[in-house]
Order: C-alpha cells, then sequence, then structure tokens
C-alpha cells in the first residue's frame, strides 16, 4: 500500500534526493494489535532499507489502522496520514498511533 | 636547424665534421629533425586537446543543466511536493523555503546556460553581447541564485557540514562574480576570466555534484556519507582547478590577442573620442 508507491514515485534520477533504496523491508514489533486513545485498533511498522551491504533500521516509522486501512508515519514526534511521503500536503494528526494510557 | 631537413645523413655530417667535438656531439639527421619538430607537436596536441576538453566541459555542463531543470520541474507543482523536500519535512519556515527552492532552481535554470554561453568564443568575440548577456547573468546570480541558495543551505542534508559546504560555495560565487565584474570595469580582462571561471566552476557543482551522487549510489556508498563526499569534493577540486588552470603561463596566440585588443577597445572611452573625431572631422573641413 505504501511501498509500491514510494518505489514508483523515486527513479533514482538526476536529483539531490536520497537514492532508491537497494532493498527494502517493512518488520512489525508488536504483533498484537493496542488501542489508541479512540479506542481503534492499530498495530506498529517500521520500514528498513538497504544501502550497499548496511541496513538503515527505522528509516520509516507508522501505524496501520486495522479497521479503516489508514496509514500514518511519524516525524518529529507527530504522525502524519502516510499520504506525506507522496507529497501531498497533509497535517498532523493528533491521537493517532499512540496507546491509551493503560487502565487500573 | 631547418636547413638540414632535405640533405643526407652523410652530408649534414660533411659540413659540420670539421671540428671533432661539434661532430661526436651532433646527432644524427633522424634524431634532430624529431627533435625539433616534436616541440609544435606537442603544443599542438596540447592545444588540441585543451580546446576539446574545455569544449566537451561547455557540452557536459548544458546537458547536466538541462537535466537538472528537467528534472526540477515538479518543484513548480503547487499541489503535489517532490520526494527531495518531502524528505525535508517538516520545515520551520516551509513556505520561504519552497520560495527560495522555485527561485533557485529558476535562476539556475536561466543563469548556468547564459553563463556556459558566456564562456564561448562565439560570444567572446561579440562584445556587446557579452557585456549585455554578462550583466543580465550578473543580476541572475547575485540577486536570485546566491541569496536563494543561502536560505536553502539552511535546511541542507546532513547537517552543518553540508550547510557550510553550500554556504562556502555561495560565498565563492558571489565573491567572484563581483570582483569579475569590477574587473571588467577596469579591464583587466585576465582577472575578469579568472574570476568568472570560478563563478562557473561553482556553478557546474551541481552538475558534478549530481553525477557522483549516482555514481558512489551505484559503488554502495552510504547515502549519507556520500551526499558530503559529494559537494566538499566538486567544491574544493574546481577552486584547485580554476587557479591552476589561471596561473598557467600561456601562450597567446595572435588571433586570441587580436579578440582581446578588440573587446578592450569596445570597452575604451578612447573609442568614442575616435568615433566623435570621425564624425566631427568632416563637419569641420566641410565648414572651411
Amino acid at each position: 500500500m505504501l511501498l509500491k508507491p514510494l518505489a514508483e514515485r523515486r527513479s533514482g534520477r538526476f536529483s539531490r534526493e536520497r537514492p532508491a533504496p537497494h532493498e527494502t523491508r517493512v518488520r512489525v514489533p508488536e504483533a498484537a494489535l493496542t488501542r489508541d486513545v479512540g479506542g481503534r485498533e492499530f498495530v506498529a511498522f517500521v520500514v528498513d532499507v538497504r544501502y550497499g551491504s548496511k541496513w538503515q533500521e527505522d528509516a520509516i516509522v507508522g501505524c496501520a489502522y486495522r479497521a479503516s486501512g489508514n496509514l500514518f508515519i511519524e516525524r518529529d514526534n507527530e504522525y502524519f496520514p502516510a499520504a506525506l511521503l507522496l507529497g501531498k500536503q497533509v497535517n498532523a494528526v493528533a491521537g493517532v498511533c499512540r496507546a491509551a494510557p493503560a487502565r487500573s | 636547424m631547418g636547413t638540414f631537413t632535405g640533405q643526407t645523413d652523410g652530408t649534414a655530417r660533411d659540413a659540420l665534421s670539421l671540428h671533432p667535438r661539434s661532430a661526436r656531439a651532433l646527432p644524427s639527421i633522424h634524431e634532430k629533425t624529431k627533435s625539433f619538430e616534436g616541440v609544435p607537436r606537442r603544443r599542438g596536441v596540447r592545444k588540441f586537446f585543451s580546446h576539446w576538453v574545455g569544449r566537451g566541459f561547455l557540452i557536459l555542463m548544458l546537458v547536466g543543466s538541462a537535466l537538472i531543470t528537467a528534472m526540477s520541474l515538479p518543484y513548480f507543482d503547487f499541489e503535489t511536493l517532490p520526494p527531495f523536500v518531502v524528505e525535508k519535512l517538516p520545515l520551520k519556515f516551509e513556505a520561504l523555503w519552497l520560495a527560495a527552492l522555485r527561485v533557485h532552481v529558476a535562476a539556475a535554470a536561466l543563469g548556468f546556460p547564459l553563463c556556459l554561453g558566456l564562456m564561448t568564443r562565439a560570444l567572446q568575440k561579440r562584445p556587446l553581447w557579452h557585456r549585455w548577456i554578462g550583466r543580465a547573468a550578473g543580476v541572475i546570480v547575485l540577486f536570485a541564485l546566491v541569496p536563494s541558495g543561502f536560505v536553502l543551505s539552511s535546511e541542507a542534508k546532513g547537517g552543518r557540514i553540508v550547510t557550510v559546504g553550500f554556504v562556502l560555495s555561495g560565498l565563492i560565487v558571489g565573491s567572484a562574480m563581483v570582483s569579475g565584474v569590477r574587473a571588467a570595469r577596469r579591464r583587466d580582462l585576465t582577472s575578469h576570466a579568472r574570476a568568472m571561471r570560478h563563478v562557473i566552476g561553482q556553478m557546474s557543482v551541481a552538475v558534478v555534484s549530481r553525477a557522483l551522487i549516482v555514481g558512489l549510489d551505484a559503488a554502495g556508498i552510504d547515502p549519507d556519507l556520500a551526499y558530503v563526499v559529494a559537494l566538499w569534493a566538486p567544491v574544493l577540486a574546481t577552486v584547485a582547478v580554476v587557479e591552476v588552470i589561471s596561473r598557467r603561463p600561456m601562450a597567446w596566440s595572435r588571433h586570441r590577442v587580436e579578440l582581446v585588443e578588440r573587446i578592450t577597445r569596445e570597452l575604451s572611452p578612447l573609442a568614442l573620442v575616435v568615433r566623435i573625431r570621425a564624425f566631427v572631422r568632416p563637419l569641420a573641413r566641410f565648414g572651411r
């Protein structure tokens, strides 16, 4: 959903943008679903990229919502819709991708 | 020297064999001809190579400039941000930074080809064109390219070391352009050429740096390191190359001397006086 459009967008061009990674992998650190403050279930994910022989972990950090399928990515401790990576001008969304405090 | 050519080996030796030392010192005709002909031949080869290296550089830079311009067109899409900008988000002063990016790209797309054109013999032979295009290029570089570059450098990828690299390159371009214009105004064409080579050299960093990024990526170098190397190496190497070229003693050909004389005449206030005299004299004669 995210990696394919990203790969299509990058094309190893004559530009100062970061070159396309030689390999990309997605990890899900915790398989269990988490609930945010609104009670919606999401799962966190990270994307690692490889340049040469070296893997750079956590190149993209984000979360995916189970019911809606919405993807968010983290930038400067804020979460934005993943469309940001595709160049869309979007604002940070408060309260997403953060686990609700545990009830005592 | 040249008189030996066409003579047989024996004749030449006989002609100078009166003194035994001179006969011993005399190389064979074949060697002699080779050594004397070698000098102009080597000069010719060097001239040929320097001519084609210069021309090749201009062509490569023009192609590179066109490629960068083509790749930069998405920066003018006001709906979608290009990946180069997305990588930097969120920016402190996003609107200012994006405006600076667009000004910088437009100024470079116009200014770099103009500066490359000014380096060609065709435009240098036409002083009036050279002067006016030079003025346009100077304004674009000093009032658009360099200031917008400074704004962009504040948010450069790779941190302070890259920011310093961009600022240094911008300072070289700005100061060389000012000193080049001042040199032209006082008719010091040697200093003018040296300063303008620095301007072109630093502008060429845009092309060389991108080519290096592509090459270092193909070699599997970490992109963060590659970005720093691809900026600093061409900036410093260009300064060194320009200084070496500018300090090289030049054998001024008759053609080049004529060209400089022509440009100097165009710039000279004496030319105006001569023109006025040429106009006034017939009138004065007519009045007698």
